[in-house]
């Protein structure tokens, strides 16, 4: 899937997510709302994009997506 | 003969309108004896008691009028002979409707009547079915002393200006019921009694011919009138019906209720059935008129299979069909791996249907890469109110309306959209209610007869949030919360969170009033209105869902109906007005990919368990893939399979040319549709759908409404479409067996607990049901959240105003937003088949003076209209109910390309699109864009293909 349209629905989703909220309550509720709407597939594509250095993501929504990279095994990752 | 077919008869009428009043009243009719409610005319007392008093200008309809003088009775004590119909009922009154005065005096008016009326019964539409002809018979006419060859009105001219209607003058009674459906029941007040007294005639607008006066075609009128006078044409070219089905109409979420008045199995009328929970007995154009559709010339009424979408057709057996694209779909998932398959269910269909659906991707396809149209329009409804109050649905019914002191009405224009509900609230707002109006365009309500709004705010498209939470702002700011309700109801600690956040001065009126355009004073006005009546009710649409911030707006509704204590009663509420008529269906029943039926999560293990267990496999704990998502992975080559039941996704969805990219990139698309859609053109197999009236089946309102769908007709091409999608399991080896879509319900409500108490025998028996329909509420729930909130405490989110990406800038300085009109419904592919075309042939661009001025363009002008995604062409009217700086359109003709214009951007919740705001820019030019160059050749083809598998189908016949 085109990756700019992850990253950009990811900042998106955490632009919503960060106000008012502090750092780690924010990546929760992004990391939490990837996990609940998003597939396998297109979670596994934003963290192999990040774990390859991409860039594009804002902060919390970087932090989230490492979040769900530490929670999903590397072996589950694959596209 | 079914048991659902009734053998015809005129509807009951008891002659005014039901009373209101708990207080009971006893009285003698005849004497009979008789308890009605305090209010009740004497005429209806009687009717109840089975006693009919003959009348001809009163219809329960409507208010009594007491012109004609037939249902004089005579009343023990009282003076003179007073009318039935405006004379109210009172405790011991002995009332006399048969003596020899009283049919002296009915037999003179009705000599009266009849020397002024044509005495072509036999050849008349009506006869048999004509108020005129009863009545002559009831009071024994036996002749006319008068003669014919006084003034008369016999040459008056007929008006066959509108499509569906007919307006005969020579059998006009002047009895106004017309007049008065037109003012009490639609609201429009297009009709008028011109002249006095033998000149008094029935007149549309200015004595113009309907179709160019004011009427909206709603037919109100024509069901009102006791004679010939306004009648539908297909009762004048098919004659009586001899039985009816009740059934609810397949257009709009208001789910209006039909009489489908049929002879055989040949629609005759369409009779808004005054028993109807939604529609009272009212209806609007599309669904009394335009049902032509259905038996249409370009329903395609067999399957039919191609490997290349550049082939012929091929015309083929339902099982070839079936056994075609079963082994289309596993050889793609053999090759591309389980996921590479979706489907799409639609709001068009009925519940059973689309539960089928989801039911065969999740237990056939093995994945959840299931969505439904309802992700473009009302997904952030789902999101939002779940969110907040804990139900994804709306929390009111229709009548609620009747007890609301102010009405908000954002992101709608219901006159268009929701045309039978519109009628209810401006009937609500003469009544004295309140109105503001946020909205870009000065729709309708803002000003039409009889109803202004007291605040519009004209809002920026893509400001709603800033605009909610002003609203929001203000109310708090200045202390006008609803205290106790909110200590009561609502988690405290998300409130005071929210509290700080609304109370931050960045969300005051005065703050945002650059970024919306609405004045600091007229946000914080309409603000105090709403929050200081015991009842405000809050009504949107797809204005406040379709933004990049949808879900943001529908939780900042609900955060202020919480605030406001506008919830959890009667007259109050969060009500979102759905487009089709089952969206709030097709999301109910597990469409969505991340949710089961009745909104519960895939990742939740005990609700998994009990759809394995029922339906023998193994349903997959992530989420899958959106509409949006679908067509993205289609582009990447990741996705390569996909059944479209009822939808149009190349039409109506955003970013047309990034969608015929994704389904041009498929390697198998069956389409079940009525038409060769604009999808279908790009499919490989072909089901033939069946409409409305071909099925069984229930659909589910913006009220939560679940309304019976029944068959009147057989399907034209043999299967109803639940049939079809079942064959297609039973294809790929997952076995289904109903019988009957009550199985697919009772299996339904087996597995939602929303639903446990819904089952066809009790539709029957209730007429509808509005969801939860339980052990706890077995008759349904008419008000949602009355004791607590779904969730249990209410919960306030905050909500941050991010503007939209989509900007206006000098290359697109303009921001375009679109949306519907009466005549015309989605993507038009029922109503462009109708004669609906009579009243929007083209969609049009409508464009501000000033802007229009400033490019050179005038009325009628063809106008390019670009954005980053794409341009078509339009022709432009020039109108102030946009503001400078928007322009608007409706997508109803796929050769208007709204949607190549519209692009990729959407609710960052939901990934429903940004339909409502898209930076353009409009120029004057002479010929047809590029995209519309190549539609005209790929549709052109497309037509060939299918002509040519007709033509080889005829041969093979031959």
């Amino acid at each position: 899937m085109n990756v700019n349209k992850l990253i950009r629905m990811a900042n998106q989703i955490a632009a919503n997510f960060e106000y008012g909220a502090d750092q780690a309550k924010a990546t929760a509720s992004v990391a939490d709302h990837l996990r609940r709407f998003w597939t396998p597939e297109m979670r596994a594509e934003i963290i192999e994009y990040v774990d390859g250095g991409g860039t594009g993501l804002n902060p919390i929504a970087a932090l989230a997506v490492a979040k769900l990279a530490e929670e999903t095994p590397r072996a589950f990752r694959a596209t | 003969m079914s048991t659902d077919f009734k053998p015809y008869q005129r509807a009951d009428d008891f002659g005014t309108p039901v009373s209101a009043s708990n207080r009971e009243v006893k009285l003698t009719v005849d004497g009979e004896e008789v308890t009605v409610a305090e209010g009740t005319s004497v005429l209806r007392a009687a009717a109840v008691a089975g006693i009919n008093i003959p009348k001809l200008c009163a219809t329960d309809s409507l208010a009594a009028f007491g012109s004609c003088r037939l249902c004089l009775v005579e009343i023990e004590g009282a003076k003179g002979l007073p009318a039935s119909c405006t004379t109210e009922v009172r405790d011991g009154m002995k009332v006399r409707t048969q003596s020899p005065r009283l049919a002296d005096i009915r037999r003179n008016v009705m000599e009266l009547y009849i020397s002024d009326h044509p005495l072509d019964c036999l050849t008349c539409p009506t006869n048999g079915d004509c108020e005129l002809q009863d009545m002559a018979g009831a009071v024994g006419l036996r002749e006319v002393r008068y003669g014919y060859d006084g003034a008369n009105h016999f040459d008056a001219e007929k008006d066959k200006s509108n499509p569906y209607f007919t307006f005969d003058p020579t059998k006009c009674i002047v009895c106004s019921r017309c007049v008065r459906a037109c003012e009490d029941v639609q609201g429009t007040y297009a009709l008028t009694i011109d002249g006095r007294g033998f000149a008094s005639k029935v007149a549309a607008s200015q004595d113009q011919p309907f179709l160019d006066s004011e009427c909206v075609s709603c037919g109100a009128c024509v069901q009102a009138c006791p004679t010939a006078t306004l009648t539908e044409n297909t009762l004048i070219e098919k004659g009586t019906p001899e039985h009816y089905v009740i059934t609810t109409c397949a257009y709009c979420g208001v789910g209006c209720s039909f009489r489908a008045e049929m002879k055989g199995q040949e629609v005759v009328k369409m009779m808004p059935n005054k028993d109807g929970h939604a529609n009272h007995g009212h209806s609007c154009v599309k669904g009394r008129f335009a049902f032509g559709y259905a038996t249409h010339k370009d329903r395609i009424k067999t399957p039919m299979i191609r490997e290349t979408i550049h082939e012929p057709w091929c015309e083929v057996t339902w099982d070839e069909a079936f056994t075609f694209a079963a082994r289309k779909l596993r050889g793609i998932q053999e090759k591309y791996g389980r996921d590479a398959i979706g489907g799409i269910t639609s709001s068009r269909c009925t519940n059973e249907e689309t539960y089928l659906v989801q039911k065969l991707v999740r237990a056939a396809f093995g994945n959840n890469n299931v969505d439904t149209c309802a992700r473009v329009c009302h997904s952030p409804t789902g999101y939002g109110l779940k969110a907040t109050l804990g139900e994804s649905a709306g929390t009111q019914n229709f009548d609620s309306v009747m007890k609301a002191d102010v009405i908000v009405v954002m992101g709608a224009n219901p006159t268009d959209a929701h045309p039978v509900f519109a009628s209810q609230m401006k009937r609500r707002l003469r009544e004295g209610a309140k109105l503001i109006v946020i909205d870009p365009r000065a729709i309708d309500l803002v000003r039409s007869a009889h109803v202004e709004a007291d605040y519009h705010l004209p809002l920026k498209p893509g400001t709603n949030v800033a605009i909610i939470n002003a609203i929001s702002h203000v109310v708090v700011a200045e202390g006008l919360e609803a205290k106790e309700f909110i200590e009561q109801r609502c988690d405290l600690d998300a409130y005071e969170d929210w509290r700080k956040f609304i109370l931050d001065e960045r969300n005051s009126p005065e703050a945002i009033e650059e970024e919306t355009g609405v004045p600091a004073e007229t946000v914080r006005a309409a603000a105090r209105l709403y929050a200081s009546v015991p009842n405000g009710a809050i009504y949107y649409g797809l204005g406040v869902s379709e933004h990049s911030q949808g879900s943001t707006t529908v939780m900042g509704i609900a955060n202020l109906a919480m605030a406001t204590g506008n919830l959890g009663r009667e007259g109050v509420g969060v009500n979102p007005l759905r487009g089709q008529n089952n969206v709030q269906g097709s999301c109910d029943m597990g469409s969505f990919p991340h949710e089961l039926p009745g909104y519960r999560h895939v990742s939740d293990p005990k609700v998994r368990e009990m759809f394995d267990k029922e339906w023998g496999v193994e349903i997959g704990a992530d989420p899958g893939l959106r509409i949006p998502n679908m067509f993205d992975a289609a582009v990447a080559g990741e996705f390569k399979g996909l059944y479209v039941q009822g939808e149009d996704v190349a039409q109506s969805d955003p970013d047309t040319q990034h969608v015929t990219h994704a389904l041009s990139s498929l390697e198998c698309m069956i389409v079940q549709d009525l038409f060769l859609n604009e999808t279908a053109k790009f499919a490989h197999v072909f089901f033939p759908g069946s409409s409305f009236l071909e099925k069984n089946g229930t659909f589910t309102n913006a009220e939560r409404r679940i309304s019976p769908v029944r068959k009147v007709m057989e399907p034209l091409a043999g299967l109803e479409d639940w049939q079809a999608t079942q064959g297609l399991a039973n294809a790929l080896g997952y076995p289904m067996n109903y019988s009957h879509p009550r199985e697919i319900m009772d299996e339904i409500a087996r597995l939602t607990p929303t639903f446990t108490g819904v089952s066809y025998a009790k539709l029957d028996e209730l007429g509808s049901i509005q969801w939860p329909c339980n052990d706890k509420a077995q008759a349904g729930t008419p008000t949602m959240h009355v004791e607590e909130f779904v969730r249990g405490k209410g919960l306030f989110r905050v909500t941050p105003y991010v503007p939209t990406d989509e900007r206006t800038s000098r290359k697109y300085p303009l921001l375009l937003t679109t949306g519907r009109i009466l005549s015309q419904y989605n993507v038009g592919a029922q109503t462009r088949r109708t004669e609906n075309l009579k009243w929007h042939d083209e969609d049009v661009l409508e464009i501000h003076p000033h802007d229009a001025e400033q490019r050179g363009i005038e009325a009628g002008d063809w106008v390019g209209l670009q954005s980053r995604a794409g341009e078509t062409v339009l022709r432009a009217v020039i109108t102030e109910r946009v503001t400078p700086g928007v322009v608007y359109t409706t997508f109803h003709h796929p050769e208007s390309g709204a949607n190549v214009v519209t692009t990729d951007n959407s609710d960052w919740a939901t990934n429903c699109p940004e339909y409502k705001v898209t930076a353009v820019q409009a120029h004057k030019v002479t010929k047809m864009s590029e995209w519309q160059r190549n539609f005209e050749e790929f549709t052109e083809e497309q037509i060939d293909l299918l002509r040519r598998a007709r033509t080889g189908a005829e041969q093979t016949v031959d």
